[in-house]
């Protein structure tokens, strides 16, 4: 229900807002917090230790030890075990590389047991919009631009995409940007996600993508990737592992590693990267 | 010896100097880290990667600025990461088979106080993640605007207008899912909260 807004209902607005915010700090200092570990303690051992020990959590053993079994059962395939050897670098993406396969029928299901996190529509999937609400470092572009060292650039091909409707920027260690534009006729549907990698921050790494091709975006060596497949990503340590089932184009420039995350054509993906440019002021 | 004067000789290398900085802010990192995840085990992890990260990066740190923002900073995004990951996905899987339904007797023996914290706790927990972070910095951690601006690297005033529309949904959310925290208390009027 809109109310109309006038000095006085500001006002009222504002002083129960206040209220409202005294009420949470107030209740909030309630809450029963578990004692505080010994972190100091822990962190100190770890940084005079002679070798460092990698940082592995509890929740990650778990997560490797899928892994690893995952791995395992791959190797036991010859097919499998001949391809996973090769990979293919391009900026900070390395892809394992697997024979070429047929491409998954569309209806392809995923997964019970992986989260599927991709920016990547995919029609049969379910709406992503409540997985970009759990994301970190969401923000304006004019935020975003001055958050990061290097220029955000914005597509001008298709000529009605416009700006991105969702900008994050994640910076546990090194800067990423994400742009996501939101599908106009599905605004519950995203209609492609573009990621900005700079040098030395991500490391990723695809694992057997269904297909992969080489192609090239301004000239330069670029890869496309047909999932579903799993991705990692590590900055540091291993931290995410998504499961991606849309198309993705990746390709280099400078220091920074980009990737376009569309169901579009791969024609029109390297057009769309091709029309990539600064922001207008 | 000030807190610059710390950091300063824990960026050349100093880790007896890190020491002390990681004892005076490690309550906040891992409260809200346990706040962001809800499991003790993971806010630990989490908390002590922070610490590691943080000294890794310590050159990089404008010593002008204040070093808990910085830090909660970076535990916010590593328990939103932690949040997405596979290893946090089995950490649910394996809570659900650990946790034991929560027993009427319990939940009487709890206070009042407790109880009522508990259910905001929950409240907030519907919102967004976003909404969820500038709600733990701003009231459970009881940061200033300022600082939540500094963790959250917006400025000011979109601090207030976020804030702003998450009191809001969390408002609707209470009175309509915990109306026992919109009854008046003590001492207040009203029935917002």
């Amino acid at each position: 229900m809109n109310k109309r807004s006038t000095p006085q209902s500001g006002r009222m607005d504002e002083l129960r807002q206040e209220l409202f915010g005294k009420q949470l700090l107030s209740i909030s200092k309630g809450l029963d917090y578990p004692r505080t570990p010994d972190i100091a303690g822990a962190v100190m051992t770890r940084l005079r230790g002679a070798t460092r020990p990698r940082f592995i959590s509890r929740r990650l053993v778990w997560s490797l030890t899928v892994i690893l079994i995952l791995f395992s059962s791959l190797m036991l395939i010859p097919p499998a075990r001949a391809a996973i050897i090769e990979f293919i670098q391009i900026g900070v993406v390395r892809i394992f590389r697997a024979e070429p396969t047929p491409l998954a029928p569309p209806n392809q299901e995923i997964p019970s047991t992986v989260v599927p996190v991709t920016a990547t529509p995919v029609p049969t999937s379910q709406p992503l919009i409540p997985i970009l609400e759990n994301l970190a470092g969401e923000m304006t572009l004019d935020e975003a631009q001055k958050a990061v060292n290097y220029p955000i650039l914005l597509p001008s091909y298709p000529p009605d995409v416009g700006k991105p409707d969702r900008i994050f920027v994640q910076n546990a260690d090194g800067k990423m940007t994400v742009l996501v534009w939101l599908d106009p006729q599905h605004p519950d549907q995203i209609l492609m996600s573009l990621h900005f990698l700079p040098a030395g921050s991500w490391a990723i790494k695809k694992i057997e993508p269904t297909h992969i091709q080489e192609t090239t975006v301004n000239s330069q060596r670029a890869i496309w990737a047909i999932g579903p497949y799993p991705l990692r990503l590590s900055n540091g340590d291993l931290d995410f592992v998504r499961l991606i089932d849309g198309h993705v184009l990746i390709w280099e420039q400078g220091d920074i590693t980009y990737r376009l995350e569309t169901d579009l054509s791969l024609e029109e993906a390297v057009k769309i990267a091709e029309s990539l440019q600064p922001i207008e002021p | 010896m000030d807190e610059s004067t710390l950091i300063r000789h824990a960026a050349n290398g100093d880790a007896a100097a890190w020491e002390p900085l990681v004892l005076a802010h490690q309550e906040a990192v891992f409260r809200l880290s346990y706040l962001l995840l809800g499991d003790p085990d993971d806010a630990e992890d989490i908390a002590q990667e922070t610490f590691l990260r943080a000294w890794n990066h310590l050159k990089r740190f404008d010593l002008t600025r204040p070093l808990r923002p910085w830090l909660l900073s970076i535990a916010s995004n590593l328990a939103s990461n932690r949040r997405r990951s596979a290893a946090r996905y089995l950490s649910a899987l394996t809570r659900a088979f650990r946790n034991e339904p929560v027993s009427s007797i319990s939940i009487e023996e709890k206070s009042t106080r407790h109880m009522e914290a508990s259910h905001l706790w929950k409240a907030v927990q519907t919102l967004s993640m976003p909404e969820q972070q500038i709600v733990y910095l701003r009231y459970f951690l009881d940061l200033s605007v300022a600082e939540t601006a500094e963790v959250l690297n917006i400025p000011e005033g979109t601090v207030k207008s976020r804030l702003s529309r998450a009191l809001d949904r969390l408002r609707g959310i209470i009175q309509h899912d915990f109306p026992v925290l919109a009854e008046p208390r003590d001492g207040q009027e009203g029935h917002d909260a």
